[in-house]
């Protein structure tokens, strides 16, 4: 979490890494899961919360979860 | 305060630009001093020389060779018969000449803010290895090579493909052992011995400009990460980056070697490991990056050159943008008449 808490996160989702220097974009919903990463919750709890911000099933959050968790292990952020 | 006149040299602003713009913008931004800067050019068609909202004033100088007897003369002239209090010096083969006569021109008011011999030799390509380690960064496997049995040896313990570089200039990606032995003769007649052989490490080219006291502090660093460059390899755009780990590397540097005056020192980081890679005696030509995130490095060098305070080293911020544009400017061809004929403009 602590190269997760270093980055520069706009509210567009533009996100910006000071020590590599790298930057992208996430979505809507990757700037949710972010955010809930930086401040420490669950893989779970995060699944939770998109199943009922966005309406949508909790295995389709459960997947959509692993999915940036996995983004971000490409990225050495985690 | 009296005006200051200033000298910079490097004020090429071509296409493989020198950094003396970059540093007379940046003092000319100072609002507490005074200056006038003073171009130190080696030819009538600088581009610095006729961009007057910059340098107020320029001269044409001797090529710096030999034991410079007629550079120093025309340093001295200029400072009779205009004036010149302090001289920021920007390109690698002037600097062994303003080192060896620091303490003449100081004789005679014209102020340099340079380091030692001893450290200008330090930062050699030869050397680099002992700056490496005593600062817990990495080098990429490094030779260094006499002979052409040398290379060749050095080439299979370093494998293809490798970097073969001169020891102070220059540098060439080899991938077969014909190419690496083209470039060792060139590098051999251009600049002698010894020829470095190196591996070639892949990562993040980040560098970083900074400003040691020359008793182990530091007066400011900026660290960048090059995004896009010219064929050349310099910089067109690039963002401001705070790698803890590189500039942890460079306060240790300017600390250990109690480094005076400005410096570039160029990394490769590939995650966790970082590798030194270069060390430039002098400021960069994007050092004005710095001086647009709010660390005036050549107003700091002056300051503290003419004893004057020098504020607490500000912070930057990481995220800031680079972006290098071209600009054409139309003069008068009296302005190059007068460089050609009187070696000073305008």
């Amino acid at each position: 979490m602590h190269k997760l808490s270093r980055l520069a996160i706009n509210e567009e989702g533009f996100v910006f890494n000071p020590t590599t220097g790298d930057s992208f974009q996430v979505s809507e919903t990757g700037l949710v899961i972010l955010g809930k990463l930086r401040d420490g919750h669950s893989d779970e709890a995060i699944a939770q919360a998109l199943a009922e911000k966005y309406e949508v099933s909790l295995e389709d959050a459960q997947r959509d979860v692993a999915d940036f968790r996995a983004s971000l292990k490409n990225l050495n952020l985690i | 305060m009296d005006e200051l006149y200033i000298g910079v040299s490097g004020i090429n602003a071509i296409d493989n630009p020198g950094p003396g713009i970059g540093v007379a913008r940046s003092l000319k931004e100072d609002p507490d001093l005074a200056v006038n800067i003073v171009g130190l050019a080696y030819d009538a068609m600088e581009p610095g020389i006729y961009m007057d909202w910059v340098v107020d004033k320029s001269f044409i100088l001797p090529y710096p060779s030999g034991a410079g007897e007629a550079f120093v003369e025309r340093l001295l002239f200029i400072k009779r018969n205009h004036g010149l209090d302090v001289v920021i010096p920007n390109l690698d083969a002037e600097l062994p000449l303003y080192i060896k006569h620091a303490a003449m021109l100081a004789d005679h008011g014209i102020l340099t803010f340079l380091p030692s011999m001893e450290q200008f030799r330090l930062r050699g390509k030869d050397r680099l290895l002992d700056i490496a380690s005593k600062i817990s960064i990495s080098l990429p496997c490094t030779k260094i090579v006499n002979s052409l049995d040398g290379l060749l040896q050095a080439l299979k313990e370093v494998g293809l493909p490798a970097m073969v570089k001169g020891s102070f200039y220059k540098a060439y990606k080899c991938h077969t052992v014909a190419e690496a032995v083209s470039h060792y003769h060139d590098l051999v007649a251009e600049w002698g011995y010894p020829i470095i052989v190196q591996q070639v490490v892949t990562g993040d080219e980040m560098n970083i400009v900074g400003l040691g006291d020359g008793e182990g502090n530091s007066l400011g660093l900026v660290g960048i990460k090059k995004l896009s460059v010219t064929a050349l390899g310099k910089i067109w755009t690039g963002v401001t980056v705070k790698n803890q780990k590189m500039l942890a590397a460079v306060a240790g540097f300017i600390r250990e070697f109690k480094w005076r005056g400005p410096f570039e020192l160029e990394c490769m980081v590939n995650g966790e490991e970082v590798f030194l890679i270069e060390i430039n005696p002098r400021f960069p030509a994007w050092s004005y990056f710095a001086t647009g995130v709010g660390l005036n490095l050549p107003s700091r060098l002056v300051r503290r050159c003419l004893g004057l305070p020098v504020p607490p080293v500000p912070d930057y911020d990481a995220g800031k943008l680079f972006i290098r544009y071209t600009y054409e400017l139309v003069t008068d061809m009296a302005n190059f008449q007068k460089a050609v004929t009187r070696g000073e403009a305008p």
